[in-house]
């Protein structure tokens, strides 16, 4: 039995110079790629499915893919896409517009519970098709749809015949599947594209994604040279590669997402008056938001792989933040001068408030979580040199969910947010005051105050806005707004660690998904 | 044992004394706050003033290490001993001759020894105001622990009293004219109290263990307050570990407690 | 001859097994009775159903037990209590699993007194008459730090603390060596003698209780089979057990 074990590997890393292999965590749920709903199946989907454009990942540019060219038509209401020609699918069967125009009505179809279907709908209406010969197709919306050719980064084109391992229209095909152990992808050798020295991309022959839970385990095979990246590590993985000297692991910078604490603004019966008073007040708020060490929090959190947050879209997000928010100050005396013309004093060490209450929340977060629940500690601390008494207390995921929106049995909270597109309308739910999500209150009747208010109106009219540029003013308000008021006080954005084998070359490094994956067919081992 | 206590036994009670003695008087021996963060020794290996070095918050470890001996030397017997006295309790219903009794007791055991009981720490940390003082939630916790707890140290008393039941000594005893009273109190106490020492050390550690898993759940002894359990979550951290020897302190002194209780153990095998 | 001390007619049955069948017997005061018979007889059974114990071994009895002329089946528990240990005494087989191997001495000693008197007490003279020590380092042993013999007179001074008028001894030599035992009959010999208690002795060996007894008898598959002086059943055993039983004995000790 041993000679054969060990001949195992042999023969794995027998199957070609050029087989990128990195892990997934857990097995895809499908290989359809209009039914991909959660990370495994996107993953195999970003690989395996041909679009009409994508959005380059580092410009923000959408670009032609499977259509030469597009044009979007009537003030936002309609797109046209002019396939290239000659286009084929992974068996060599022809791929037309009759095959696009069959891929968006079965994913539009509402018995078919599509993800990809709900972002081509507008609400309820279904856009109109029209096919203009082989290489011509148009859809048109009643009313401006925004992001019209964004949307299509993620429409993947389906074969006629869904077989269990389809055939596919991207750089990739499913050729193998072992649940529970690997998903084995092939080149696609009908892909269209080529490098400018003509030759047939991917360089690729295979990438094999072995089905491996455990990030330890990850990081050890990766150290090993048995992966070659790793598309995303926490600060002490990537603290460890450092350390072990393989010195793979790079920081991308801030990534898109965020660490937050927010306070219960909800007339919630387990919560005092004179607590709601305090928490709905935008200088208590400021207040505590001021006194919170965000540098020491990423240093000893996050061991230097954060930054301080400035508000809800990340630096790293470079169109669609607010370059004009300086970050938040952090001057505990200033703070607390603000409150005391709201009446606090601080004496012998203990905030209170007007009535004589003394200045105690709870702040919840996710037990087992080490990050949040050393920021949450490090809170505590730092509120203490305001006479601000912080009890931490860690719950479970799903008590935790409960009391944020169900029960509103809480004072505040901390948690984040892992975004994995970069548009502003990804948060909507957050941020609408009717929102099951709205954090501060959820699922408000009517926004309560004007700001509140006019919140709702930014982010429903810059959803409704065709261009980009009209869209990023409202955007730009909006992050004015949440930054004067700080419904939600931002603590940091950590940085986007990932790992890559110094033989993998043409990455592109990015901290929007999926990251270095982004531009897989360009990808080759040396 | 017939000539007084045997010197190992001496060095075993002083020696817990000693660990009992250094909990009790963390506030005096404890040379910072055990919250005090330190932000400037994150992370930081044993230096003057700092004996065992600072954890990653910047906190002093001996400091902390006194108080979780505090909490974990108080608390985790204090559990045990709930747990016996609950199941002395029920056990007491194996000796009884209703069969229906002795049923619902075999029953209640066998689903309390199944059960998951998470969830009953789950619903105490629901039903606990989130402001209630992070003493009263430690001691609740470990009460409940010592309640839930029972089963464990039940199966072995009515393993024990069912044996009883067949001992010769027992007819000799009805045939003296002991009233039942007696024979429980003079005749099957000492055995019973003897099977109480045994489960009593075997509970400790495992009262202890078991707050540090709860920890993970955020239902143990909450930050910052330190405990054996939550102390031992930095061993998950090889790194931190490989830092700093010193995180290995509170297992050390887990492990020579239990040492020490090992050692204390009755010389002769339990007698059912 | 006076009124007998004990007199019974028993049938005792496990469940639906009888092992008992209306064995009957009585004792005169200060009579010696031997009932031998092989393991399985239903001896230890007849014991505990003199003393009505045998429920808690899961058996039944039916029939008459009358103890100095009280008939003890009717009893309530509380009242047959008040009898066990006072006015019958037994001695249990095997002292290292009938003493309590937790308790002291002095802790046996004092409870078995409790359990039929108030006030102190005084166990010297009874240690003594059992010829065990009565010093504080022998009253401050644990029951299993006693040798065999010790311990079975222990069990013996125990049973015969509140003077009873009828003492049950079942198999009290089988667990001890010749010598040990035959000092033991020697004492039961002497009780008997010298406080006039009546002796139920309960045997496999009808050789070695033959010396000491009044009476025997013999009972086979939970029947009485034959009673008589030890000679009579020696010399003319009637039953064909009986006589199976005195012709597996050794020869030579036979008494003219």
């Amino acid at each position: 039995m041993k000679p054969l074990l060990l001949l195992l590997p042999l023969v794995l890393s027998a199957a070609g110079p050029q087989q990128l292999r990195f892990a997934i965590q857990g097995d895809p749920r499908t290989f359809d790629v209009l039914m991909a709903a959660e990370s495994n199946s996107e993953t195999v989907r970003y690989l395996t499915a041909g679009v009409l454009v994508r959005v380059n990942r580092t410009t923000d540019v959408v670009q032609p893919e499977l259509a030469e060219s597009f044009l979007v038509k009537e003030a936002g209401r309609a797109i046209t896409f002019k396939l290239r020609p000659g286009l084929q699918f992974s068996d060599g069967a022809p791929l037309t517009a009759a095959d696009v125009e069959r891929t968006l009505r079965r994913a539009l179809d509402p018995q078919s519970g599509s993800p990809t279907g709900d972002t081509l709908r507008a609400g309820d209406a279904v856009p109109a098709i029209t096919v203009a010969g082989p290489r011509e197709i148009t859809l048109r919306y009643k009313a401006p749809k925004p992001n019209i050719d964004r949307l299509f980064d993620s429409v993947g084109i389906t074969p006629a015949t869904q077989a269990k391992l389809p055939t596919s229209s991207g750089a990739f095909f499913v050729a193998e599947y072992q649940p529970g152990s690997f998903v084995l992808l092939r080149r696609n050798p009908h892909y269209f594209k080529r490098d400018p020295q003509g030759v047939q991309l991917p360089y690729l022959d295979s990438i094999r994604l072995d089905i491996q839970q455990n990030r330890d385990i990850e990081l050890t095979r990766f150290e090993r040279g048995e992966l070659h990246l790793i598309n995303k590590i926490d600060a002490d993985g990537y603290a460890n590669l450092s350390r072990s000297g393989t010195r793979h692991a790079t920081s991308l910078g801030s990534s898109l997402d965020s660490e937050f604490l927010w306070f219960n603004q909800a007339p919630a019966k387990t919560l005092p008056d004179w607590k709601h008073t305090w928490f709905t007040s935008a200088t208590f708020r400021h207040a505590i938001s001021a006194a919170i060490r965000r540098e020491d929090m990423a240093r000893i959190v996050f061991k230097g792989h954060a930054h301080p947050a400035v508000g809800p879209i990340s630096p790293a997000n470079r169109f669609w933040v607010n370059a004009s928010l300086k970050p938040l100050p952090t001057d505990a005396k200033a703070s607390l001068s603000e409150l005391t013309k709201e009446g606090f004093t601080l004496r012998e060490g203990i905030l209170r408030d007007k009535a004589g209450h003394p200045v105690e929340f709870s702040l919840i977060t996710q037990a087992g979580n080490r990050p949040r629940e050393r920021m949450a500690s490090l809170v505590a601390d730092d509120l203490k040199a305001i006479g601000v008494k912080v009890n931490v207390v860690t719950l479970d995921f799903g008590s935790m969910l409960d009391r944020i929106a169900k029960s509103l049995d809480y004072e505040a909270a901390l948690l984040g947010f892992a975004n994995v597109e970069a548009d502003p309308s990804e948060e909507m739910n957050v941020w609408l005051s009717s929102g099951a999500q709205h954090a501060w209150w959820p699922a408000q009747k009517t926004p309560g105050t004007p700001w509140e208010a006019r919140i709702d109106q930014l982010e429903l009219n810059q959803a409704a806005e065709a261009t980009r540029a009209a869209r990023k003013k409202l955007v730009d308000e909006f992050q004015k707004i949440v930054r004067d008021q700080e419904p939600i006080i931002y603590l940091l954005n950590p940085d986007y660690l990932v790992a890559v084998a110094p033989s993998l070359k043409g990455v592109v490094p990015t901290v929007v998904p999926p990251q270095i994956l982004w531009n897989a067919e360009w990808l080759r081992l040396e | 044992m017939a000539g007084g206590p045997r010197p190992m036994t001496r060095l075993a009670v002083t020696l817990l004394c000693l660990v009992v003695v250094l909990g009790l008087a963390a506030p005096w021996l404890a040379p910072h706050p055990y919250a005090q963060q330190i932000r400037e020794f994150t992370t930081t290996a044993p230096q003057p003033g700092f004996p065992m070095g600072l954890d990653d918050l910047g906190r002093d470890r001996l400091s902390r290490l006194l108080y979780a001996t505090r909490v974990s030397v108080l608390l985790a017997p204090a559990a045990a001993t709930i747990s016996i006295l609950v199941a002395l309790l029920l056990s007491a219903l194996a000796a009884t001759p209703s069969r229906t009794l002795r049923w619902s007791l075999s029953l209640g055991n066998s689903i309390f020894l199944s059960l998951p009981w998470i969830f009953l720490f789950i619903i105490l940390r629901a039903k606990l105001p989130l402001n209630t003082d992070p003493v009263v939630s430690v001691t609740l916790t470990f009460a409940l622990m010592g309640v839930a707890g029972w089963a464990v140290p039940s199966r072995a008393f009515t393993a024990s009293i069912l044996g009883m039941k067949d001992a010769g000594w027992l007819l000799q005893a009805r045939a003296a004219g002991l009233k039942p009273w007696r024979i429980a109190t003079s005749h099957a106490w000492p055995h019973l109290w003897a099977l109480a020492l045994a489960q009593f050390r075997i509970l400790i550690p495992a009262y202890v263990l078991s707050e540090a898993s709860l920890g993970l759940l955020g239902l143990g002894v909450a930050d910052p307050m330190p405990s054996w359990g939550n102390l031992l979550q930095d061993l998950q951290h090889p790194d931190v570990v490989q830092a700093n020897p010193w995180t290995l302190a509170p297992l050390g002194l887990l492990v020579f407690v239990m040492i020490c209780l090992e050692v204390l153990a009755p010389s002769r095998k339990v007698a059912l | 001859m006076s009124r007998p001390v004990l007199q019974y007619r028993i049938s005792a049955r496990y469940g639906a097994t009888e092992v008992l069948h209306e064995v009957a017997a009585a004792l005169a005061p200060a009579q010696i009775v031997s009932l031998v018979g092989l393991s399985g007889s239903g001896k230890s059974t007849l014991a505990l159903a003199l003393l009505r114990l045998l429920r808690y071994r899961g058996g039944q009895v039916t029939g008459s037990i009358r103890l100095e002329g009280r008939e003890l089946t009717t009893l309530a528990e509380s009242e047959m209590r008040a009898i066990r240990g006072h006015r019958i005494g037994y001695v249990p087989q095997s002292p290292g699993l009938s003493l309590n191997p937790r308790l002291r001495v002095q802790t046996l000693l004092h409870e078995t007194w409790r359990a039929h008197a108030a006030g102190p007490a005084n166990h010297q003279a009874l240690l003594e008459s059992v010829q065990l020590p009565a010093d504080a380092v022998f009253l401050r042993k644990r029951a299993d730090e006693l040798s065999t013999g010790q311990g079975q007179r222990l069990l013996i001074a125990l049973a015969l603390m509140h003077s009873p008028a009828l003492l049950i001894a079942d198999e009290p030599t089988s667990a001890l060596d010749a010598i040990t035992q035959a000092s033991i009959l020697d004492l039961f010999a002497k009780i008997n003698r010298e406080r006039g208690t009546a002796i139920l002795f309960i045997s496999h060996d009808l050789l070695s209780v033959a010396g000491i007894s009044h009476r025997v008898d013999i009972l086979h598959e939970g029947h009485l089979v034959e009673s008589g002086p030890p000679v009579a059943v020696f010399r003319t055993p009637q039953h064909p057990f009986t006589r199976r039983l005195v012709a597996a004995m050794p020869r030579l000790v036979l008494p003219d």
